[in-house]
């Protein structure tokens, strides 16, 4: 996972994040609009045939001042407790 | 979003299993899918050194079909670069079944004993090394530990009147899992058809939402608890990466 930033301004964020795909790009924008202070969140990615830019830029627009590489972090963050929690409960389930 | 997760489970053999999970978002049901898919490493045979074949195929034909051979990955044993070296040597009159692979390895075999590699006959042999190695559906199907695997909404089912008595009755076809109260019921119990649960009842249906039924099967590389487990540690994996290159 290789990380370059595209713009950064104050409530807005391009990143791209080098060899990622649908799998996880997906789960990390659906995280981050539940974020409170996330106005807008997305990512564009385009074929491997397309000859342009075929790795994934993520787009996170936030409110209220919030810093959205803070944001991003949060997500992050957020992914991995949840993670944990439905591992847990999947082990609960499985036992 | 609150993060009460409930798992149960519905149906669950060795390599096949039905589950519910309440409290996912869309979006992550989906990971977690395509994450079993793709992302869970299989071992698989990636090269053969052949010794002998005097078979009517070609060796690269061979190598396919040994390649397709599910073989049982142990997790957290091997790393992406670790190599296990497997034989076979059959000679004809003989059919060469995965079941005649010897591995070097204890805990790597052929997850199935019955699958036909070459029908051979008198006076034919094959004798040959490969190699085993670990990678992901991503990079080559041979290496999808799950098979098949999807998932569907849980829904509700509730009776809202009687059916009119001489009204003509269509088939209302549902596949999946439906909740009655608190009861949780397999379609396949009334043929999937909602009539024959509630022949003279209308009902409606809608889906619970952040209720999934996950219907997971694998190769037999590993078992479905496995694959589950080790999707989402895929996706744990990839967001703490995320978040230690974020925070640099």
């Amino acid at each position: 996972m290789e990380l370059r930033v595209i713009e950064n301004t104050e409530d807005e964020l391009s990143i791209e994040i080098a060899g990622e795909d649908h799998t996880f790009m997906n789960v990390l924008k659906g995280t981050l609009l539940e974020a409170e202070n996330v106005g807008a969140a997305t990512y564009d990615m385009n074929p491997e045939q397309s000859g342009g830019q075929t790795e994934p830029i993520l787009t996170i627009k936030t409110e209220n001042g919030a810093d959205p590489l803070e944001e991003l972090e949060a997500a992050a963050a957020e992914i991995r407790s949840k993670t944990a929690a439905l591992t847990d409960a999947f082990d609960d389930a499985a036992a | 979003m609150d993060e009460e997760y409930d798992v149960e489970f519905i149906e669950r053999e060795e390599r096949s299993a039905k589950f519910l999970v309440r409290g996912v978002t869309p979006a992550f049901a989906n990971g977690i899918r395509r994450a079993m898919i793709a992302d869970v490493p299989t071992l698989a045979i990636d090269e053969v050194r052949f010794i002998e074949n005097s078979s009517v195929m070609f060796d690269e034909q061979i190598a396919l079909r040994l390649g397709l051979v599910p073989l049982s990955t142990p997790p957290n044993e091997f790393d992406e670069d670790d190599v296990v070296t497997l034989s076979l040597d059959v000679s004809g009159p003989a059919t060469a079944y995965s079941g005649d692979i010897v591995s070097s390895d204890e805990m790597v075999q052929p997850a199935e004993e019955n699958v036909p590699i070459i029908d051979l006959k008198d006076g034919q042999r094959l004798e040959l090394e490969a190699d085993a190695v670990l990678s992901t559906g991503k990079d080559h199907a041979k290496h999808q530990g799950g098979v098949s695997v999807g998932y569907r909404h849980l829904q509700r089912v509730e009776t809202v009147g009687d059916r009119g008595e001489f009204e003509d009755v269509d088939p209302e076809i549902y596949r999946g899992v439906i909740q009655e109260g608190d009861e949780l019921v397999d379609t396949e119990e009334f043929d999937h058809d909602l009539t024959n649960r509630y022949p003279d009842q209308e009902v409606a249906v809608e889906d619970v939402e952040h209720a999934f039924v996950f219907s997971v099967e694998t190769d037999g590389s590993m078992s479905v608890e496995e694959l589950f487990t080790r999707a989402v540690e895929s996706l744990d994996a990839r967001a703490a990466e995320l978040e230690d290159a974020v925070s640099l």
